[in-house]
């Protein structure tokens, strides 16, 4: 193969996802009516910035090789901390702080450090006790869970304070506060994973754990903060997830995992380890999101609608399968 | 020290006996979900109906998976307590439990949700298509007091699709919709009943089809997320008209706030203290009569039905004139009398 045209085609793959969302965009945009326009786009980058953001955590686990299945309970209890501190209806306490501001990082801390806390758990049951991902944090993923339900009753706390719906709210170049929070999470953790010795160091564990533990690489710590920050991030997620409902109800975000997984695997993150970006990651959540808006606005009968999600996600799978045995082929 | 041990035992043991002996037996509630407010509520209805007409209740939680509440029905036979209350989270999938619980000699009690494929020992519904036809008939009013004429756009949030409950309140409503053709009804599933869908599923309808006169939810949960959603696009309260049907607190606290037009009762205390009055003549398999039973000041109407002895207690329109009625149950004020058993 010529290598200009070589070059060309391994930028395609490597933004196979990216190509995939233009096209469902502009397949989108053709077919069904109402779904072309600003607003709408607005809508899909504001969708996404919950899944968005809990992705990013999921991510980072599935690179170094293991798997964080607690993400979507970790999300929901932080959304029903926030909730019940700072909601005023509902099971809601109403807490309020002086200066108002200071609700925003008090909140925000909150919501990390449940998560963080939630993540060193199960990090140091899965790193130092060598016991399966899978299992530990299904496990969590249940008691979390549990944890929601029992603290909330079974009851939603409403009306968050506006001091903190305000990220909700309010807009910049159009587009909601909250979804640049996801925006700018991408980015950051971007940058991290591909520039900074910790993110390469994340990948080289995905790839062989005992090649890197060899070339003198702190195996142990990475990994348990690698789980620390997925829990943080997915604490960010219940932030984000309170928000933008206002409150919590006890199935707040029932669901997400699932479509955390489909989009970190559509982006392109090898559930072996080892491989993935985060650019990618997010074009997978975009993709959903797009799909999610099309369903919505399709007016299909109700039954259905999982059926066409399921399918269209599986179609997502299978070009991201044909993607990689291409470049298998071109190695 | 072995006969003081003994002596405790003993005692601990004639003082279980004697608890026992106050109640006239165990009764089992087999709850579909816990993760919303009208599931949470029941169970402490039902609990504090049941204890005040000497019974002692103990609830499972199915988590909305059929097969774990088969298996808990399997469990609970064993235990064989004086009858069992099912809220079924599939309507049709747990007959065969039901026929296994009544061969054993155990009265099965449906609660909220009707299966009519067998037969029950009793059942007290508000009627799930019924609540679809009291929505229906708050739709007529509400668009007529709008533009003159039942006409206009509808966006109908559902539900899990997977679970009959909100399929029934559709079909309800629908039913009761077509004497109006002039009306569009758009009907969206907010996919396991999570709220966040309901926003998104109302930010990208009111996009898409911004003349949408009013907008339905199935559960009051829901409502509080599209009333997040609308406030993000810069509505205010009253410039979209909202309902949504169950009763739960959060639902009426956004009636007073003037989001929500009306909310669909399900009357939860009526209906958790209707089984408790016809419990006696449950568990010793009497004969329960047709008829009209005043239910906590409600109109509840039993039939006999092909499934057996079924209480209908109506569901009512919750609006801005009656939300403070502390007979609603998402009030949460307990009713403060006491229900008696049916003689």
């Amino acid at each position: 193969m010529h290598p200009r045209s070589r070059i060309t085609l391994e930028f395609i793959l490597d933004n196979l996802v990216w190509f995939m969302l233009i096209v469902v965009l502009a397949l989108f945009s053709a077919l069904i009516p109402n779904y072309f326009q600003i607003g709408i786009f607005t809508n899909i980058i504001e969708a996404s910035s919950v899944l968005g953001v809990m992705s990013i955590g999921l991510a980072l686990v599935i690179i170094t090789g293991h798997m964080d299945l607690s993400v979507e309970s970790v999300a929901a209890l932080s959304a029903m901390a926030v909730g019940i501190l700072f909601c005023s209806a509902g099971i809601g306490m109403g807490i309020k702080l002086s200066p108002e501001w200071l609700m925003i990082p008090v909140s925000l801390l909150l919501a990390c450090a449940i998560g963080a806390l939630i993540g060193l758990f199960n990090g140091f049951l899965v790193v130092k006790l060598k016991m399966s991902a899978f299992i530990i944090t299904l496990a969590s993923f249940i008691w979390v869970r549990g944890i929601v339900l029992a603290v909330s009753g079974g009851r939603s706390a409403q009306d968050l304070d506006p001091a903190i719906r305000w990220f909700a709210i309010e807009r910049f170049a159009g587009i909601p506060l909250s979804a640049w929070i996801a925006i700018g999470c991408f980015l950051v953790f971007s940058v991290m994973m591909a520039k900074t010795p910790f993110g390469r160091h994340l990948i080289m564990i995905g790839g062989n754990e005992t090649a890197t533990f060899r070339a003198g690489i702190r195996v142990t710590r990475n990994l348990i903060i690698a789980f620390v920050m997925a829990g943080a991030i997915a604490g960010l997620a219940g932030w984000l997830l309170a928000i933008r409902t206002s409150g919590a109800t006890a199935n707040l975000g029932v669901g997400l995992l699932f479509n955390a997984f489909a989009a970190v695997v559509i982006g392109g993150v090898s559930l072996k380890g080892g491989v993935g970006a985060l650019p990618g990651v997010y074009a997978g959540v975009l993709l959903l999101a797009s799909i999610n808006t099309a369903i919505n606005l399709m007016g299909l009968p109700a039954n259905y609608t999982q059926v066409i999600h399921g399918f269209l996600v599986l179609a997502a799978v299978l070009l991201d399968t044909f993607k990689q045995r291409l470049r298998q082929r071109l190695a | 020290m072995m006969l003081t041990l003994l002596s405790v035992l003993v005692l601990g043991l004639s003082m279980l006996t004697t608890a026992a002996a106050q109640s006239k037996g165990v009764v089992y509630y087999l709850v579909p979900t816990l993760l919303d407010e009208f599931q949470t509520g029941s169970v402490s209805a039902l609990e504090m109906f049941l204890k005040q007409t000497g019974y002692e209740m103990k609830t499972l939680n199915a988590d909305n998976k059929t097969d774990a509440q088969q298996s808990q029905m399997n469990d609970v036979i064993a235990l064989k307590p004086s009858a069992i209350i099912l809220a079924a989270v599939d309507f049709n999938a747990l007959k065969p439990s039901i026929e296994a619980a009544r061969a054993a000699g155990i009265p099965v009690v449906e609660f909220d949700r009707q299966v009519t494929s067998t037969m029950s020992d009793f059942t007290s519904v508000a009627g799930t298509i019924e609540i679809g036809h009291v929505a229906a008939d708050q739709a007529e009013a509400m668009l007529k007091a709008k533009k003159g004429d039942v006409t206009g756009k509808i966006l109908q949030v559902l539900g899990d699709p997977g679970d009959p409950y909100t399929l029934d309140i559709q079909k309800g409503f629908e039913e009761k919709m077509k004497a109006f053709p002039g009306v569009t009804i758009i009907s969206v599933p907010a996919l396991q009943w999570e709220a966040s869908n309901a926003g998104t599923i109302v930010a990208d309808q009111m996009l898409a089809n911004p003349d949408i006169d009013l907008i339905f939810l199935h559960a009051a949960h829901l409502s509080v997320a599209a009333v997040a959603s609308l406030e993000a696009a810069g509505k205010k309260p009253g410039d979209v008209m909202m309902m949504s049907s169950n009763g739960a607190p959060v639902g009426l606290d956004l009636i007073r706030k003037g989001w929500l037009n009306t909310e669909v009762e399900q009357p939860l205390y009526a209906q958790a203290a209707a089984i408790a009055m016809f419990m006696d003549k449950i568990v010793a398999k009497q004969e329960i009569k047709a008829g009209e039973y005043d239910v906590l000041g409600l109109k509840g109407v039993v039939t006999i039905e092909a499934w057996g002895p079924n209480i209908k207690i109506p569901g009512a329109a919750i609006t801005k004139e009656n939300v403070d009625n502390p007979a609603f149950w998402g009030n949460m004020k307990p009713p403060a009398g006491t229900v008696e058993s049916v003689k």
